[in-house]
């Protein structure tokens, strides 16, 4: 009789405790939505939680170094464990985050925290209801972030990919899609500085450039801005700003037409044109390493500064000078740190979004790793904008003010796949279908 | 005295080791033979049994090119190691000053794997790698792209190297193996009779050599074919191996492209069994061959 | 006469020499720009030495690179390392425990379906890795074992069985079974003539078996890429996550030194093993 009463209060209060986990972290989350909370209850929560499992692409030594010798120390000092998980595609990490809602983990349950993200990637976590909510205006360090609708500066901080955050995700680094030359190969005067020119130089000098390809989404910001300069409409990128729905078949397919010609009367003439067919590197580290051993002249990739980057790391050749690329269509934009809907840690997460979005971890981030602040400057004071400026790496060959008058934004988030698509089906295996019965296609199976 | 082994003692000695393979490769197959034919309740999809997915994938573009360059770099580079693999165990055969350190260094490629063949690959012989380099200071060539295409083009001169490199030694360990529990008083009475090394050769040595070659050609033929990471980095891009291709279908958030995958490692398992029949057929009236095969 | 002739049929020919040369140079070679290019900070084409070395540029870098870098905790070196290694004993004690029964029947018994169970011990050979891999991968989802050691090592049985089981047949050959019927009719029971006449005669081979098994596992990159979906860091997953652009550095360089280094030790150790079983 003792026993049964002992395993029944026993199994009474697993099962509640459970159940009262669940529900506890759930009214966490309702608390904080409704701004019932203090920065301190946040904070000792998030010591309880005790952990945070932090999702990011791997593939930049210095930035796993940063990562697992500061980040994790300064995050100690805030009593919360940080662990690293370096992954080589983000959509994996949508993948295990949607995999593990669909078997019925909820907030509290899941194995992902803070993903390192943007694009439409974060579309597809905001399409699968997998984000914890808006968090982004609510911490501290926000000061430092322009959220006014009043100021057009807000726009990459509120709209990721043309599709509204609503605050679910932090802006963390901001970037550009810039290119470089090596100039033994190269001279000033024969740059071209507009795909058509590029188009004439690559009959003149062929296999001297390629680009990473799709789905990578270098090739895929490759392809958008080749879609913004041959536009035929001579608008550029406004119309890509367009949702999906909002277009015909028909519509999209005259729009990205000639952009895809464009691709296609190229690649006869991209790197290894003497074995027949173009050589499309699968990543960053591959097209780099056609580029420092002067088999390609040209190379493009996101990074205000990388050619400073890997100046520093013997990893460019020393020749090599940014140049502009093309010419009001180089597209810049923001990437975020997102939280995830079933994320196990959500208290602790919030900490760590907050201490990477603060002064001090973005001016060492910049100084370490060389990635640009995502913060906005100028909401800084004049002796914290000078300490940033003393860490901000060199250009070659332009100034910032060169690569601020030619940006372009990003292509809608919607819109990714299916350019991604065209581009695979039309210019890598040369099908014979159209463009339009591909859209059309597509656009039924949304 | 002999004590009769109870058939079932036999039997239960064995299941574990078996039972394993059985459930495992065949267990797989099985699964993967159904999702083919179109039973993926996980994916939504219910249209057991059908051809649709296999028909999709021989409508592909380039579904019969992936077919071609996979068996071509399988072929060309058993071919290659084999006759490498020849050549070397006739010198091993022989009496020489440096024959143990011979013996031991020949097979390293076999003890690290296919990454180290690749990497090595990617630093000698990519355009502007150290043999570019070496041609470029002796003054043949000007631009790395002179140099020959050998990694990265549907060529695959790569690929083919880093294959030979590692079976070669395969090769060579398998027929040397079958050369030492041959009885060279043969070779020696050809000799005496006058009989030329080349005729010696072809006549004496090589005939009663050929099935165990090709029982170990074989197995060299299905690692190439189904080899994933060389021809993943070192191939030329669409179309690919049918082993890269599979694995891009698998991975793509469309799931009639992942069960067209299916189709392809189902292919794979068909072609395994033919290659499978082939080498029981060879082996099993050969008693001598089962002993003598090691890695 | 033809003494002679018998005899310098055991010399080599001038051809054979210089095919072994070839051979020699090609095997052994490609080691040296490989430990350059572990050395170097920046070389890149047309140089044939660095144009700066690693020694040097570390002095200058705030973060670790190069040899600094693979071994400091941020290369996930050690991690590999272990995971190689817990996967590799797990995976040869297993293959051990089952292959060891079956090797014994194999070697000793005459029975009807041998030939056809040997093959089947062959057919793992013949199967690609990405076929098994893939095949297993969702239901390894569904039982919860993927993405951790037990789907890994589960997985990696079947590459490994054949050697194992090919290993120790050898072994059991050689035990002759008079000694076995002797000792069993001086009273001794299974379990002792196990233990002292068996036992000690297959352990040169047991041994051999386990060290070439755990080669082969610690060899296997894609079915652990595969299935332990990215969690799961071993030396060959953490090769291929830095040449899988087809892109060589000073890292890359260094950690192929590292994952060769198993092979080339196993090579020196147990060869002459693997020549007595022969």
């Amino acid at each position: 009789m003792k026993v049964a009463n002992i395993l029944l209060v026993v199994s009474a209060v697993m099962l509640t405790g459970t159940v009262v986990a669940d529900s506890d972290v759930e009214s966490f989350r309702t608390k904080f939505l409704n701004d019932d909370l203090r920065w301190s209850q946040i904070e000792d929560r998030a010591r309880q939680e005790a952990e945070v499992h932090f999702y990011y692409w791997g593939g930049d030594d210095n930035l796993n170094i940063w990562i697992d010798s500061i980040v994790v120390q300064e995050m100690n000092k805030l009593g919360v464990k940080l662990i690293p998980h370096r992954i080589t595609a983000t959509k994996d990490v949508v993948d295990l985050a949607l995999a593990e809602k669909n078997a019925g983990k909820g907030l509290g349950q899941g194995s992902v925290d803070v993903v390192w993200v943007n694009g439409e990637n974060f579309y597809t976590l905001a399409q699968q209801n997998l984000l914890f909510g808006s968090f982004a205006e609510r911490l501290p360090e926000s000061i430092h972030y322009e959220w006014s609708d009043s100021d057009s500066r807000s726009q990459l901080n509120k709209f990721d990919f043309g599709f509204e955050t609503l605050g679910r995700e932090m802006p963390w680094s901001g970037e550009q899609y810039v290119c470089a030359a090596n100039r033994e190969l190269l001279p000033v005067s024969d740059t071209p500085n507009t795909y058509k020119e590029l188009e004439s130089w690559l009959q003149e000098n062929p296999g001297l450039f390629t680009y990473v390809k799709p789905p990578h989404y270098l090739g895929n910001t490759f392809v958008q801005q080749v879609l913004y300069e041959m536009n035929p409409y001579g608008t550029g990128a406004l119309p890509f700003q367009r949702n999906l729905a909002s277009f015909t078949a028909k519509e999209f397919s005259e729009l990205v037409r000639p952009g895809f010609d464009y691709l296609n009367r190229i690649a006869p003439n991209l790197a290894n044109v003497s074995q027949g067919s173009p050589r499309y590197p699968e990543n960053d580290a591959a097209l780099m390493n056609l580029f420092r051993n002067s088999e390609i002249a040209i190379e493009c990739q996101f990074g205000l500064f990388h050619v400073a980057n890997l100046k520093r790391q013997g990893k460019m050749p020393d020749s090599a000078e940014e140049i502009i690329l093309p010419s009001g269509n180089m597209i810049k934009n923001k990437n975020y740190l997102a939280l995830i809907g079933n994320a196990p840690n959500p208290a602790a997460s919030l900490v760590f979004i907050n201490y990477m979005s603060s002064f001090d971890a973005q001016k060492d981030k910049i100084d370490l790793v060389g990635y640009p602040v995502g913060l906005d400057s100028w909401t800084l004071n004049k002796s914290q904008q000078d300490e940033l400026d003393a860490v901000t790496p060199p250009h070659y060959g332009l100034t910032q003010a060169d690569l601020d008058s030619n940006i372009a934004p990003d292509t809608n988030a919607s819109l990714v796949n299916l350019i991604e698509h065209i581009w695979i089906k039309t210019v890598e295996q040369k099908g014979t279908q159209n463009i339009e019965s591909l859209v059309e296609t597509y656009m039924s199976q949304q | 005295m002999n004590q009769p082994v109870s058939s079932l003692n036999l039997w239960l000695a064995l299941l574990p080791a078996t039972g394993l393979i059985i459930l495992l490769v065949g267990g797989s197959a099985l699964f993967v033979l159904v999702q083919s034919l179109g039973y993926a309740p996980g994916y939504g999809i219910n249209e057991f049994p059908t051809l649709k997915y296999y028909s999709q994938l021989i409508n592909n573009p380039g579904f019969g090119y992936s077919v071609w360059l996979t068996s071509y770099y399988a072929v060309v580079a058993t071919i290659i190691a084999t006759i490498l693999g020849i050549i070397l165990a006739l010198i091993l055969r022989k009496q020489f000053k440096i024959k143990p350190v011979t013996q031991h260094l020949y097979k390293y490629p076999l003890m690290v794997p296919y990454l180290v063949g690749i990497a090595l690959v990617v630093l000698l012989f990519s355009q502007s790698g150290i043999v570019a380099r070496v041609a470029l200071a002796l003054g043949f060539i000007e631009r790395p792209a002179e140099f020959p295409a050998l990694l990265f083009s549907h060529q695959g001169w790569g690929i083919i190297m880093v294959y030979v490199w590692k079976q070669m030694p395969f090769m060579t360990l398998s027929i040397y193996t079958l050369l030492i529990h041959r009885d060279p008083g043969l070779d020696d009475a050809a000799q005496l009779l006058g009989a030329s090394a080349w005729q010696r050769f072809w006549k004496v040595t090589l005939p009663p050599l050929i099935p165990g070659t090709l029982s170990a050609a074989l197995i060299c033929f299905a690692f190439n074919f189904g080899a994933f990471e060389v021809p993943f980095i070192l191939g030329g891009g669409f179309p690919e191996t049918l082993p890269v291709q599979s694995w891009r279908l698998f991975n793509d958030p469309d799931y009639q492209h992942r069960l067209q995958g299916m189709a392809i490692i189902m292919f794979t398992f068909v072609a395994l069994l033919v290659i499978f029949w082939a080498q029981y057929r060879l082996v099993s009236t050969r008693p001598y061959l089962r002993q003598s095969k090691t890695q | 006469m033809s003494q002679s002739r018998v005899a310098n049929k055991y010399r080599l020919t001038s051809w054979q020499w210089l095919f072994l040369a070839t051979i020699g140079f090609l095997w052994l070679a490609p080691v040296l720009p490989l430990a350059i290019q572990s050395l170097a900070f920046q070389w890149h084409w047309p140089d044939l030495l660095p144009e700066v070395w690693w020694l040097t540029a570390r002095e200058q870098t705030r973060l670790p690179i190069g040899w600094d870098y693979i071994f400091s905790p941020y290369s996930h070196l050690y991690e590999a390392f272990v995971n190689t290694l817990i996967i590799g004993v797990s995976v040869t004690l297993i293959t051990l425990i089952i292959c060891l029964p079956a090797a014994r029947v194999l070697a000793k018994y005459p029975f009807k379906l041998k030939p056809q169970i040997e093959l089947l011990f062959s057919t793992p050979l013949l199967l690609p890795e990405i076929a098994l891999a893939l095949a297993l991968l969702i239901p390894f989802i569904r039982l919860d074992i993927s993405g951790g050691y037990t789907g890994v090592i589960i997985a990696q049985l079947v590459p490994t069985i054949p050697y194992m089981i090919r290993i120790l047949t050898s072994a059991y050959s050689g035990v002759r079974i008079q000694y076995e019927e002797q000792a069993r009719l001086l009273g001794a029971s299974s379990l002792q003539v196990f233990r002292y006449i068996q036992l000690p005669l297959l352990i040169p081979g047991i041994i051999a078996g386990c060290l070439f098994t755990f080669l082969v596992s610690s060899n296997i990159f894609l079915i652990t890429f595969l299935i332990g979906q990215g969690s799961i860091e071993t030396l060959p997953t953490l090769l291929f996550a830095k040449i899988s652009g087809g892109a060589m550095d000073a890292t890359a360089a260094g950690l192929t030194l590292v994952v060769m280094l198993p092979g080339v030790l196993f090579l020196l150790a147990v060869e002459r093993h693997i020549q007595e079983i022969n």
